[in-house]
């Protein structure tokens, strides 16, 4: 059978702050390496895309001034994001992507802007201009696949009244400062504050991630079902770091 | 304790230069005695602020330079010890006891987020913006905040600006200072200048009104002739910009005068048009800048030629995409069989976060005339993944150890390229003089 995935990147000429970009290519490759077709599509600002007709959304960060400029945009697709996740459509997102899923967030000057809404939590501006920053490690559940998620955070939002987190903090900081868990993953989004990128060191949340998007025209699709990749530097750049962080 | 706080330095300097160190240590000792000692020092002369992400190092010695040759008398922190303490270091060595610069003219390279610290305390005359680029954000923080640190104490500032024209990051300074006068410096459209970019990660919109910025043109990243699709922001008026760029020969025109840069590629043109605006404003001789311009000493690892025995190895520090970026242009530019290899370390002064890579167009290296790529660094793993997963064809090949990964790169003694993140620029450049057997 020959499977494909479509994957929508929103925003991603203002969204692509930290070396997001590196996740779609992760992806590509390692669909693509399995005879997956991998299209990859975009949406900007005013442009008229049907978003529930894909199997993956991908919601990037931006600095707080580009950012705001694509929150008119992105409330008024909040019916059509809706209709997606209802229809399986797996969204991932990240940072500032991951913010604007919840209530609202507090920007830098102060300025409180309201999210989509979908989910409880919301974002706080951190003290005095704090922000969390530095390599983290977490103890991730998505759903069966219990793994290590190594990335690096950079964020002044503390995420609260998150009520389905993606992991446990091994290692820095998480959604806040003295949160103790990272992220938000529910089965429809996986959201988190892991730049790195987040895909290359964690393949096994790449997998899940296509596994997810194939799942939506494909439900009988299991993790199990991926080829194994012969990749000679995953393995030991995870090793290496986690060693380095002393995380067993 | 003003007193004591130049002679504490004084003494610490000249005991640090007898056992053989310098940098900054002398002006932190000065700091602690008299936290206000910038401000308490007297100088009749002009002092001149260079900053901005890519460049000042260079930039700003040219300048001390161009007065150099022009008579002068220069105090500057030359070495690029650019933060507070270093700025102090480099003034108090040149001042009397009782607080008196000695010399005729202050050149001082100030990092982006010093600015703050030294900007309002000295009577700056001229004060030099080349450009923002994102740089080691996890350290910078956002670029935004970073500016806004400099806009904050320009309100009172009344010497000259000198800004690049073609970077709306930095034209935007303008409008936070009312009371300074402005000279403009940049480049006019060229044989290389494009109207698309992919390669900007800055100056989307419009830092007064929030709408998109329009571009005529590019000349490197963000770099260009822009103007808002809303308000009237736009590139200013250029009263004398470089001309007739060839970036082949390094060469430009300055009011019809073909003149020989003395660096590659796009980004020193603009360090070169620096340094002629700080000449009009000042209104020094032209004979003086072009001789800067010959005599300008190249840095270690900026583009360093290696040779031995027919291998050649060119060894480049990057420290953020923008720059990485124009060193990735000169290797694609160069189609003989080669070999790269690649130092990446995330230490403090490399920035911790090595997402950066991946806003970098290591594309540009992974064609077939790139036989190998080796990687090295603490980060040797994280580069692998970059160039694996840009489904580069050749060997990728980590080698922890720097001696071992080097060697593995002059094995097929094919020209190689070098590339080093700050902290592993100077051991790597004395291994390779070292297994070159320089």
């Amino acid at each position: 059978m020959n499977y494909s995935i479509n994957v929508c990147w929103m925003y991603h000429d203002i969204m692509d702050l930290y070396g997001d970009k590196g996740n779609m290519m992760v992806l590509k490759k390692r669909c693509e390496d399995r005879g997956i077709e991998f299209n990859l599509d975009t949406c900007g600002i005013q442009e008229e895309k049907d978003l529930s007709t894909y199997d993956l959304i991908f919601l990037g960060g931006g600095a707080d001034k580009e950012q705001i400029s694509l929150i008119p945009d992105l409330l008024s697709r909040k019916d059509n994001l809706q209709k997606a996740m209802d229809e399986n459509t797996f969204i991932l997102l990240i940072c500032g992507g991951y913010q604007l899923f919840g209530q609202y967030y507090i920007a830098a000057d102060g300025s409180k802007i309201n999210g989509l809404g979908f989910y409880p939590y919301f974002t706080d501006t951190g003290e005095q201009g704090k922000r969390c920053i530095g390599n983290i490690v977490i103890d991730a559940k998505l759903d069966d696949l219990e793994t290590k998620i190594i990335g690096f955070e950079n964020h002044g939002g503390q995420t609260r009244n998150v009520n389905s987190p993606l992991g446990k903090v091994l290692r820095g900081c998480g959604n806040s400062f003295d949160a103790g868990y990272e992220g938000y993953y529910d089965g429809k989004i996986l959201g988190t504050y892991l730049h790195g990128p987040l895909l290359p060191k964690n393949p096994e949340v790449a997998d899940f991630v296509i596994t997810k998007a194939l799942q939506k025209r494909n439900r009988s699709f299991s993790y199990s079902d991926l080829d194994p990749i012969d990749n000679p530097f995953e393995t030991k750049a995870r090793e290496v770091l986690l060693q380095r962080f002393q995380v067993k | 304790m003003k007193t004591l706080s130049i002679l504490a330095t004084k003494v610490s300097a000249s005991l640090l230069k007898i056992i053989g160190r310098g940098g900054s240590m002398p002006g932190s000792i000065g700091l602690k005695l008299d936290s206000n000692i910038l401000s308490k020092l007297h100088f009749k002369g002009p002092v001149i602020l260079v900053t901005g992400t890519n460049g000042k190092t260079s930039t700003a010695n040219m300048i001390a330079d161009l007065f150099q040759n022009a008579g002068y008398h220069v105090v500057t922190n030359r070495k690029g010890d650019n933060l507070k303490a270093g700025i102090t270091t480099a003034l108090l060595k040149n001042s009397s006891l009782s607080g008196t610069i000695k010399g005729s003219v202050c050149v001082l390279e100030v990092d982006e987020l010093n600015v703050r610290h030294i900007l309002p305390y000295l009577p700056v005359k001229a004060f030099v913006v080349n450009n923002f680029f994102r740089d080691q954000l996890d350290r910078a923080r956002e670029m935004e905040q970073l500016i806004e640190s400099i806009e904050n104490v320009l309100p009172d500032y009344s010497g000259e600006l000198i800004l690049n024209g073609n970077d709306p990051n930095v034209v935007r300074l303008s409008l936070k200072a009312p009371k300074a006068h402005c000279t403009y410096f940049g480049l006019d459209q060229n044989q290389y200048s494009q109207s698309k970019t992919n390669e900007a990660s800055e100056g989307k919109f419009c830092p007064v009104c929030g709408h998109k910025l329009r571009y005529d043109y590019y000349q490197y990243s963000h770099i260009g002739s822009f103007s808002c699709t809303n308000c009237d922001f736009k590139t200013p008026e250029i009263k004398y910009p470089l001309q007739n760029i060839d970036l082949e020969k390094e060469t430009f025109y300055y009011q019809g005068k073909q003149i020989q840069s003395p660096y590659e590629g796009m980004y020193s043109m603009y360090n070169c048009a620096a340094v002629l605006a700080v000449k009009e404003v000042f209104q020094l001789d032209l004979d003086a800048a072009i001789q800067v311009f010959k005599n300008a000493p190249q840095p270690l690892g900026r583009n360093e030629h290696f040779t031995k025995d027919g291998l050649q190895c060119i060894l480049n520090l990057v420290k953020n995409p923008t720059g990485a970026n124009e060193v990735m242009k000169v290797i694609d530019k160069d189609n003989e069989d080669k070999v790269v290899c690649i130092v990446l370390n995330d230490h403090e002064q490399d920035g911790t976060d090595v997402s950066w890579i991946y806003d970098t167009f290591f594309e540009k290296i992974c064609k077939d005339s790139t036989k190998k790529v080796v990687c090295t660094g603490t980060r040797a793993y994280d580069m692998a993944l970059r160039i694996y997963y840009e489904n580069y064809k050749g060997d990728i090949e980590v080698v922890e150890a720097l001696d071992k990964a080097l060697q593995a790169s002059f094995k097929p003694r094919l020209k190689t390229y070098v590339i080093a993140t700050y902290t592993a620029l100077y051991p790597t450049r004395s291994t390779i003089v070292k297994e070159m057997g320089l």
